[in-house]
């Protein structure tokens, strides 16, 4: 089938590219090579992503794989962020020196862990079968914890033994609900070699048991949502962000949150089916509810630049999944706010990581004057912030309009409320903090740094496009998104 | 057997308050590798098609795996941390059997609300799979030693196994050996974060990793 | 209900009680490689107890005196709720499991007052912590029985322990053997052996039942040795009612074995006093409440 090959194309490439990193020399040439498999993987993405489009889905393998319009536009948010966060990983560790050196073995660890990471996440988003798609996630966990620690010390060995045994007892439940849904479609009278494929689970015909779906998708609920970051259950994701390096903080943020949300989403569909729209729905409100609260009281009194950026990490994921439970309108929201959150978080941790390594420190009160001393990432830094507390005309301002539009529809006013406070809370925390950093007195800098054209490269067209969706959506991207919403609004 | 299983549920239950109540890492490890292979043979008791090739090889790799292996890796690491007793865990030890005691009403309570959508699965296996992740969890949250949160970890797939054992009519090979696979790669991943951590820290002791808050 | 058949088990009580004190100590020396004292020495001891006079402090008031004998009163009473070798107890009714161990807390609660009442700060010390280890070893004993009531379905401990056969052995494997495990930790526990006290000790501050009993002289003395050879007698029958489950229908027999079994488990006793160490303080709570865990899976494993 067209777009077949391209499906197991992607898994393999970043594979062959994380083996081929432990085997380069220099550590220019390894970074080089995760922006060569980067870019690769945007071309095989984008081309799935119109075969989806004209076609409804892909498959390969005996329908072991399965790309349908949801996966392929969270594959085309991974691969673009994933290459935007390669190429600041060149521009970041080519400046890293002293005991943070990147030196070949740390290079190698590295390259393999980025693109192995990769791999996993694109057999999550490509994968049929559940099972698999779960063994993608307990890949992630495992190869994203030595990332973490990439240059051990105190606080990063600290950050990954929470990150690493709080996410695997968190797939361990998901597992769990896994078992549970599998159950559910055998109770059902369903052929049981096919029980773990998502295209017999999901189908309206499948007779799933009310009792034993309840119980998977609350496992699911609170296993993967344990990996992407809700509250009360997001408690590794400030420290795993804060001690991480840069690049990695950026794609955590930027992709293997949304990696875990897709993996929840992809069982409310057969949830639906089963137990009808208000149990998901509710479920999902409250815990989004919850994280945007969550998140806006934390945040309040943060001063690690990194650490803020998380718990805003935690409030958005939280708006994306109050708009998936409040219905197709607010499900549009959530996918359009998924692809605006990830851009410009990726280009706050860029900037934040960069200015860092010019000041010598996170710390938002010495991060001061960054426009003036640094003109480039100062503007990333002031943009991308604007754009995440959700300042207009930038895109997040337009999906959280659309989103508060769908609450209002769905008559959802406590939420309304808490969503409108919560977010003012972090408006007004950011902005106290943003103006020094941006504007204020030029700080001392430590190190001296040259930006060159890959860091214009980057931040440009970034802070271009999510400018630019928040003015107009394209008719193309609009049809896209309503194709994925399809997926997951079915309607019982 | 019905007799059968229930002595391995008897004695399973006993290795997770002997896990509850017992300080010393070595006794903790060898109750560990008890367990797992006490509930390696449920798959082998419980399987309707009967004595397969592949049932015995499930069976013979969880052994050798949780039974072997695992503990092995562990009394490695312990030697390497040099920390052979948890002192002062949050929980007392007195509370901790206390509460497997009430965990062990629950997970009761939970196994009866689920037994008519999953009416082939061994009554007493659907509960003592719900304890063994009960207690895991508990174990997990209660210690203060990195080891003790790995053995913890390691009940909870303890747990995990014996549901999908008993849950999933005619499993696929896949996830049999997706959750083996994911225990002995977790192990190891966890083996050498401690080995770092001890390394950096000098102890294994998790009390110490609290510098990272708010 | 009364049978006078019934009387026969009381009667051995009272005679072979104090034989069971001495099989503990002869076992012990046995394994330390000496003689030790003939078996029949507690008799002496008590014998000899009887014949001395009583010395009481100014501060004391009659519960010094009343203290071991309520105290073997109750366990005299005790005695008559208790079958032995298949024979129903004297005195039968539903729920007097509960009495009896009423009976062994009332046996306790006189025994602490008395030590109380001595005025000193030692057996105030063995006191406290006398009263703490059975805040947990009762519960422990009454879910041990609860159990046994549990698969006898019947709640007097004649039908309970009548009903112990091979047959029900089979039936119920895990949850009687774990009940017997129960069984035998409140047996050192309940008589202040080690692991929990160490009878032969002489520091005081070490001491938690021989330190109740210091100042008391006399027949009082003879009174309180008497009294825990009795306490060793009723919770062995406990065990051994129901590890030896010979109901042949022959009293010799049944009789035989019974005793035999009673022997047996002195010996036990002795083997494990002289196999381990004494706890820390600290560490008996944990001991007890395991005892009682172990009881309540048992429990536990019944209901599933």
């Amino acid at each position: 089938m067209q777009g077949g090959s391209a499906i197991l194309g992607m898994p393999a490439l970043a594979t062959f590219g994380a083996v081929a990193c432990l085997a380069l020399r220099r550590p220019p040439h390894i970074l080089a090579a995760t922006v060569i498999v980067s870019a690769l993987e945007l071309a095989l993405a984008s081309y799935l992503w119109v075969a989806v489009l004209a076609a409804g889905f892909v498959t390969a393998a005996e329908e072991w794989f399965f790309v349908d319009a949801f996966s392929a536009f969270h594959l085309i948010v991974l691969v673009l962020v994933f290459l935007l966060c390669s190429v600041f990983a060149a521009i970041y560790f080519a400046d890293e020196t002293g005991e943070h050196a990147f030196s070949r073995p740390v290079a190698r660890r590295f390259g393999a862990l980025w693109l192995g990471s990769l791999a996993a996440m694109t057999l999550v988003l490509v994968s049929n079968n559940i099972g698999i798609m779960w063994v993608g996630m307990e890949a992630t966990t495992l190869l994203s914890a030595f990332l973490i620690s990439l240059y051990p010390s105190r606080l990063s060995l600290e950050a990954m033994w929470k990150y690493l045994l709080i996410c695997s007892v968190g797939i361990a439940f998901a597992f769990i609900g896994t078992i549970f849904a599998a159950a559910s479609m055998q109770s059902g009278g369903g052929a049981h070699a096919e029980a773990l494929f998502w295209t017999r689970l999901a189908a309206p015909d499948a007779h799933l048991d009310p009792t034993l779906m309840k119980f998977a998708f609350l496992f699911i609920l609170v296993g993967y949502g344990t990996k992407t970051g809700l509250a009360p259950i997001h408690s590794w994701l400030p420290d795993a962000h804060s001690q991480a390096p840069a690049p990695v903080s950026a794609m955590f943020s930027g992709f293997l949150l949304n990696t875990a949300l897709y993996c929840i989403m992809r069982f409310v569909p057969p949830v639906r089916y089963a137990l009808g729209s208000d149990f998901a729905d509710d479920l999902l409100v409250f815990f989004g509810a919850l994280s945007i609260l969550v998140a806006a009281a934390f945040i309040v009194f943060q001063r690690d630049a990194k650490r803020f950026l998380a718990y805003s990490s935690v409030e958005h994921i939280g708006i994306m999944t109050l708009g998936f439970g409040l219905g197709p309108l607010g499900s549009f929201a959530a996918l359009f706010h998924m692809l605006n959150h990830s851009l410009s978080k990726a280009l706050g941790f860029f900037a934040v990581g960069r200015l860092g390594q010019r000041f010598g420190s996170h710390d938002m009160t010495t991060l001061s004057g960054a426009v003036r001393s640094d003109r480039l990432w100062g503007l990333a830094l002031l943009g991308s912030i604007l754009a995440l507390i959700g300042a207009a005309p930038f895109a997040i301002f337009i999906s959280e309009y659309q989103l508060l539009r769908a609450a209002v529809g769905a008559g959802a006013w406590a939420v309304l409320a808490i969503f409108l406070i919560a977010v003012s809370v972090v408006f007004l925390s950011a902005l106290r903090h943003l103006i020094d950093m941006a504007f204020g007195d030029a700080g001392s800098p430590v190190a001296v740094l040259r930006t060159r054209l890959p860091a214009f490269a980057i931040v440009v067209p970034a802070l271009a496009v999510v400018l630019l969706l928040g003015l107009w959506l394209p008719p193309w991207l609009f049809d896209a998104i309503g194709q994925a919403v399809a997926v997951v609004s079915v309607r019982q | 057997m019905p007799a059968l299983l229930s002595t391995i549920h008897a004695i399973g239950l006993l290795t997770c308050f002997a896990l509850l109540g017992t300080s010393r890492i070595g006794a903790c490890i060898r109750w560990l590798s008890l367990q797992g292979i006490l509930f390696s043979l449920v798959p082998v008791i419980a399987h309707d098609d009967g004595l397969t090739l592949r049932v015995i090889l499930l069976a013979a790799g969880n052994i050798a795996l949780k039974g072997v292996l695992f503990p092995l890796v562990l009394l490695h690491l312990r030697a390497r941390a040099n920390y052979h007793r948890e002192v002062g865990p949050f929980v007392g030890f007195v509370a901790s059997i206390l509460f497997g005691i009430a965990a062990l009403a629950v997970s009761l309570g939970l196994a009866l609300e689920l037994k008519p959508a999953l009416s082939h699965a061994p009554f007493i296996m659907l509960e003592a799979a719900i304890f063994l992740i009960a207690i895991g969890l508990f174990l997990i949250v209660s210690r203060r030693n990195a080891l003790m949160q790995v053995i913890g970890y390691l009940v909870i797939e303890n747990g995990i196994f014996v549901f999908a054992v008993i849950t999933v009519v005619d499993t696929p090979l896949l996830v049999e050996l997706g959750i083996l696979l994911d225990a002995f790669v977790a192990v190891f991943v966890m083996g050498i974060a401690v080995f770092h951590i001890t390394r950096e820290f000098g102890s294994a002791d998790v009390d110490q990793l609290t510098t990272l808050r708010g | 209900m009364l049978t006078l058949q019934g009387f026969v088990s009381p009667l051995c009580a009272l005679l072979l009680a104090p034989l069971l004190v001495g099989i503990v100590n002869r076992t012990k020396a046995f394994i330390a490689g000496r003689r030790g004292p003939p078996l029949l020495q507690p008799y002496r001891d008590i014998g000899k107890a009887l014949r001395r006079g009583s010395v009481y402090g100014d501060v004391t008031s009659a519960l010094v005196r009343l203290g071991p004998a309520v105290n073997l009163g109750a366990l005299v009473t005790g005695l008559l709720l208790l079958p032995f070798a298949g024979v129903p107890a004297v005195v039968g009714f539903s729920g007097d499991l509960i009495v009896l161990v009423g009976l062994l807390a009332l046996g306790r609660f006189a025994t602490v007052l008395a030590a109380l009442d001595t005025g000193s700060s030692f057996e105030g010390m063995g006191a406290s912590r006398e009263v703490h280890f059975a805040a947990l070893a009762e519960p422990a004993l009454l879910l041990a029985l609860a159990t046994l009531a549990r698969v006898a379905e019947a709640s007097s401990l004649s039908t309970i322990y009548g009903g112990v056969t091979v047959a029900a052995w089979a039936q119920a494997l895990p949850t009687f053997a774990l009940v017997a495990m129960t069984l035998l930790v409140l047996q050192l526990v309940e008589n202040s052996r080690i692991p929990v006290d160490d009878p032969t000790t002489h520091l005081e501050l070490t001491m938690i039942h021989e330190v109740m009993v210091l100042d008391h002289g006399g027949p009082d003395l003879a009174l309180i040795q008497y009294g825990a050879a009795l306490k060793m007698w009723v919770l062995g029958t406990l065990f051994v009612g129901l590890s030896v489950p010979v109901h042949s229908g022959r009293l010799w027999l049944d009789g035989l074995a019974a005793l035999a079994g009673m022997a047996a488990l002195a010996a036990i006793v002795g083997l494990i006093e002289s196999a381990m160490a004494r706890y820390r303080l600290v560490h008996v709570p944990q001991f007890i409440v395991g005892a009682a865990t172990l009881a309540a899976v048992g429990f536990i494993v019944l209901l599933v």
